[in-house]
């Protein structure tokens, strides 16, 4: 039994698919890199799994909860708003943009959620931001506003304000592309650990050498389709698809 | 300066009208304004729609039309007509028309915050209401606080126009003073009143644009 099953998702924007029958069986601790042109869908489909988009088609299945079911011609039917809820609190998910909240301190930043939406205290909750901020190597930024951190930085805290929640899966989308690229060393030795330490990751990005280092299996999207998944040698090394070969040549 | 000396304390006895109704509109319009704004970005279309044309009928006739229709003329209407003391019609008026121009001045704000901001919340598992209250809106106080700052001192100046409900406020006894005494110089005194007011509502807007300023966007 796999711990994520993604299977023929299908998604549209007004009309323009850009998800056509995209599947994705992955096994707990399992690191999955995304790769593929601008536009392919890869960051959709994240976001389908981070419930920021509702799938047209297809079905979700997380750790034996189902989240969207769709039988026979149908469209795809939800899950309750609770179940919805409790699988939405079994991912983390951090953006190309950090969306970290610009009126409070680092700190405020990282109890926030785990105080508002599992109302814990902050006794309890305190030395776990304490601990994931020497993690990711900012407890001494602790309080200051995200305006006066670098672009590394903020993403790191945006990294330690998901794993407060202690998820389960972390999701990725572009976590580097709006980086200065002297900064995206420090992101991506961030998600490294975190890949060592087993916790299950889908990763989209552009950072094809960082991709092939920390992922089980490289997937590579392109107009809406998987066009090749595999190990990352294989496809790094040796493109069955055209289209692969193309954008990896592309890549270089 | 006995004569001004004699005017002033008669003047200032409008002080707990204009005051006291400054204060129970603001109160009332903020919270109200929040909530137009709100439902003016509601989902439903219809409600988006009642509240477009509750902002369209507020901004688009004068206060002072307003508040003469819910002191005459709601009496008249039948089955819910009231007829209502002046101190109550005026506020009421006075809450309606406030209230949206402030839910103009929230929608502003509210939409003027990236869309990133309430994925980042949804994502962390806030409710509608969570992400409002500690993400969004906490941030459109900050961005409205110069528009926010026009409409208070507005209202503060704005109070004088129920003098047409016999309401004794600071402008209303200065202008019986005038007719009285031949004399325009209690208009000066009631200016310099209205000056005092606004000068520490700009004070208390600049401290809190202050606060605000420990963090940048």
């Amino acid at each position: 039994m796999s711990f994520i099953e993604m299977k023929n998702i299908e998604k549209s924007f007004d009309g323009l698919p850009v998800l056509k029958n995209v599947s994705l069986s992955m096994t707990k601790g399992e690191v999955v890199a995304i790769i593929g042109p601008s536009g392919s869908g890869k960051s959709t489909f994240l976001r389908c799994l981070g419930q920021l988009e509702m799938i047209d088609r297809g079905t979700i299945v997380v750790d034996g909860t189902s989240l969207v079911q769709t039988t026979g011609d149908g469209p795809a039917v939800y899950s309750d708003k609770k179940t919805q809820q409790q699988l939405l609190l079994r991912m983390g998910m951090v953006f190309q943009q950090f969306n970290l909240f610009p009126h409070m301190t680092v700190w405020d930043n990282i109890l926030i959620a785990p105080q508002m939406v599992k109302g814990m205290k902050t006794a309890d909750i305190a030395p776990i931001a304490e601990q994931l901020l020497k993690k990711v190597g900012l407890w001494e930024k602790r309080d200051v506003y995200p305006a006066k951190l670098s672009g590394g930085q903020k993403q790191r805290v945006a990294i330690a304000r998901a794993l407060a929640m202690n998820p389960s899966i972390m999701l990725f989308d572009e976590p580097t592309s709006a980086l200065d690229p002297e900064l995206t060393g420090e992101v991506l030795r961030t998600i490294q650990q975190l890949a060592e330490e087993h916790m299950t990751m889908i990763i989209v990005t552009h950072e094809m050498a960082f991709a092939r280092q920390v992922a089980d299996r490289i997937i590579f999207m392109a107009d809406g389709i998987i066009q090749e998944e595999g190990e990352p040698e294989a496809i790094f090394t040796n493109p069955k698809s055209p289209r692969t070969k193309a954008f990896l040549d592309s890549m270089l | 300066m006995d004569y001004l000396l004699k005017i002033t304390p008669v003047i200032a006895n409008g002080l707990g009208v204009t005051i006291s109704l400054f204060a129970v509109v603001l109160l009332l319009s903020l919270p109200g304004g929040i909530l137009a704004a709100l439902l003016r970005l509601s989902p439903i279309g219809i409600v988006r729609k009642i509240m477009a044309f509750y902002v369209y009928v507020m901004r688009g006739t004068p206060l002072m039309l307003q508040i003469l229709f819910i002191y005459y003329g709601l009496p008249f209407i039948p089955y819910v007509g009231v007829q209502l003391d002046d101190t109550t019609a005026a506020v009421i008026s006075f809450v309606l028309n406030y209230a949206a121009y402030l839910c103009e001045i929230f929608r502003g704000g509210i939409q003027s915050i990236p869309k990133g901001q309430y994925e980042g919340a949804k994502v962390l598992g806030f409710t509608y209401v969570q992400t409002m209250r500690k993400i969004i809106l906490p941030q459109v106080i900050k961005r409205v606080l110069p528009p926010l700052a026009n409409e208070t001192i507005n209202l503060l100046k704005d109070t004088s126009l129920v003098y047409i409900l016999a309401m004794n406020d600071v402008l209303r006894i200065t202008r019986g003073i005038v007719q009285r005494d031949f004399d325009t110089s209690a208009f000066i005194v009631a200016g310099v009143f209205y000056l005092i007011m606004t000068f520490v509502l700009t004070n208390i807007f600049n401290y809190l644009e202050k606060r605000y300023a420990v963090y940048d966007e």
